[in-house]
């Protein structure tokens, strides 16, 4: 039998690959969960810095000017801050680690823990929703951009998705507002009470649109890189239908950068939910913070900060594994 | 030559938007020197009009003199804060990838972790510890992770550069470390870094804006965050204001990102 013949061993999907698959998918995972506990640090050490290093007294921009000497010493003693910085510190870490800021100042009686939870819901549905719009948008439109669907207009929609993507959210987010809720009454208009699902889908879907356009870019140009590569012709010869080349056999190769933008905009994604929170005067932790950041809330903007500093390394960690788990490169 | 007759060409169309719109601006502002938040309240929210001719904001503000004044204050921000950033990072990537070893293994994961960090997130908590940011506390706070990028970019950049035949040869010839940087690493990183000066640029005029937007302003209230702000308030009675703010902001941010490629070949 001449050698060409012979079939060439393929990647038998054993137990023992399955076991060191997922021990890559670990160690990555391991990986992320370091670098994200170091993000975390370092935005909680900002926070807890920029409160008592920096000149000016907390205790008095949370009473004011006029507030007497004593009051503020009474107030110092409550947030902790007579004792030495080492100890704030360790004391601050620990708080950390449990999640207990101390009461707000604002709502004695509330733990800013607790207010801050109460935000944490409507902050994630929204990012949730903006991710998985994203998503959708990008990866159909770098379907669209390279398949044989449209033809030459194709070319449209490069084109479409760098103008999306040089525009700020912010410039974009009230514009189509604008235009859908006030001149068309096709959504409810932003801080209606009554908005509800709709309201919901509008928003995250808005803060979604610069990451899809993001991801539709790099998605695009991964694609027209494999596009004419010999796996998809010989699947086009086996007779696949165009929907089952792309979506089958090209797709989960360009997943891997997919996956990575959808991370690297992450941080972004946060900054724009604050961003569209404020727009649609919804509650959640952009919100809350801000009114701590007005009130001189100081436990609650501590706790807030932290909590979406935690939102972005969960989520980071998330899109870490599963870069992991379709792109056996990252684990190695 | 036609070739890069050609290429100038491109370079002042690039470089076109960013000047007329700051230029424009700077004349606006010379033509009228009052204060740009100087109120005329018989003109609140007033559609554009010969006398106001993007028409009024608030309090019977001049829209195109506050957008004039938010522009130039906007972008010589982003300037300062993109140039400084600049001068930081470059040399850091740059001097890490020549030292190699554990220097370059750090310099890379500090920029990979920081790369991705929520920077707006950062700029509120370093602006928490002041009661009303002046510009300067805003410098200050985008500063911080601005240098970022420009130290990823020379780090990848100077990777290829080092290995090349010219390096190796001037330092054949005994060229120092410092020369080998100065004169022959950042003269071939300078259209990269351009370019990124502009992203940089036009990531600060809109971080600036939207830390107005949701209120975060610096202390003169002159910004094209809050003339969105405004906009938003007001958007079923004078849709104009919200207009204009967001053309505004487009309009900066996509000029500096064109100017950066104007370097770029």
């Amino acid at each position: 039998m001449p050698a060409w013949t012979q079939v060439p061993p393929t990647a038998a999907r054993t137990p023992r690959t399955d076991v060191k698959r997922a021990r890559g998918v670990a160690i990555a995972f391991g990986h992320s969960v370091l670098s994200c506990t170091a993000v975390m640090l370092i935005l909680a050490t900002a926070v807890f810095l920029a409160l008592r290093l920096l000149p000016g007294d907390p205790a008095a921009l949370v009473l004011g000017d006029e507030s007497s000497a004593q009051d503020r010493a009474v107030l110092r003693a409550k947030l902790g801050l007579d004792a030495s910085l080492p100890v704030q510190y360790a004391h601050f870490l620990r708080g950390l680690l449990t999640f207990d800021f101390g009461e707000s100042i604002r709502k004695p009686g509330i733990m800013a823990g607790s207010r801050v939870a109460s935000a944490l819901l409507p902050t994630t549905e929204l990012a949730v929703i903006g991710v998985a719009f994203g998503a959708v948008f990008g990866i159909t439109a770098a379907l669209l951009a390279n398949g044989p669907w449209l033809g030459e207009k194709k070319h449209w929609v490069n084109r479409v998705l760098v103008m999306v993507a040089a525009t700020p959210l912010l410039a974009l987010a009230p514009t189509l507002t604008f235009a859908l809720a006030v001149r068309t009454h096709l959504l409810p208009l932003p801080g209606d009470p009554d908005a509800g699902l709709s309201g919901l889908l509008f928003a995250g879907s808005l803060l979604g649109l610069p990451l899809g356009a993001h991801a539709g870019r790099i998605g695009a140009a991964a694609l027209s890189d494999i596009a004419d590569k010999p796996f998809l012709r010989v699947a086009r010869a086996k007779g696949a239908s165009n929907l089952s080349v792309w979506l089958r056999h090209a797709l989960p190769c360009v997943m891997g950068p997919l996956v990575t933008v959808l991370g690297t905009q992450l941080g972004a994604l946060l900054g724009g939910a604050v961003v569209i929170e404020r727009l649609f005067e919804r509650k959640g932790l952009g919100t809350l913070m801000i009114e701590a950041y007005f009130t001189r809330d100081l436990p609650v903007l501590e706790a807030s900060i932290c909590a979406s500093g935690l939102l972005f390394v969960v989520t980071q960690a998330i899109a870490g594994a599963l870069h992991a788990a379709v792109d056996p490169r990252v684990r190695a | 030559m036609s070739g890069s007759k050609h290429a100038t060409r491109t370079r002042i169309l690039r470089l076109a938007p960013l000047v007329l719109l700051v230029g424009v601006s700077f004349v606006l502002t010379l033509a009228s020197p009052q204060h740009p938040e100087t109120l005329d309240p018989s003109a609140a929210w007033a559609p554009p009009s010969a006398a106001h001719w993007l028409g009024a904001g608030e309090g019977g503000s001049d829209l195109m003199l506050v957008v004039a004044h938010a522009t130039l204050r906007g972008s010589l921000l982003a300037l300062c804060v993109s140039l400084f950033g600049a001068a930081v990072g470059v040399p850091l990537g740059a001097l890490a990838a020549m030292m190699r070893g554990r220097v370059e293994a750090w310099v890379s994961r500090t920029c990979d972790l920081l790369q991705a960090f929520p920077s707006f997130l950062f700029a509120i908590t370093v602006l928490a510890a002041v009661r009303s940011p002046t510009r300067l506390h805003l410098g200050i706070a985008f500063a911080l992770t601005a240098w970022v990028p420009f130290a990823r970019l020379a780090l990848a950049e100077t990777r290829v550069l080092r290995s090349q035949s010219f390096i190796e040869a001037s330092r054949a010839l005994g060229a120092t470390q410092a020369r080998l940087l100065g004169r022959h690493v950042l003269p071939n990183l300078m259209s990269t870094i351009a370019v990124q000066l502009g992203a940089t640029a036009a990531a600060i005029v809109v971080g600036e804006a939207a830390l107005a937007f949701v209120g975060l302003a610096s202390s003169d209230r002159v910004s094209l965050g809050c003339i969105l702000d405004q906009g938003v308030a007001s958007m079923l009675r004078a849709p104009t204001v919200l207009l204009v703010g967001a053309l505004s902001v487009f309009a900066l941010s996509s000029s500096m990102m064109l100017a950066g490629r104007a370097a770029d070949r």
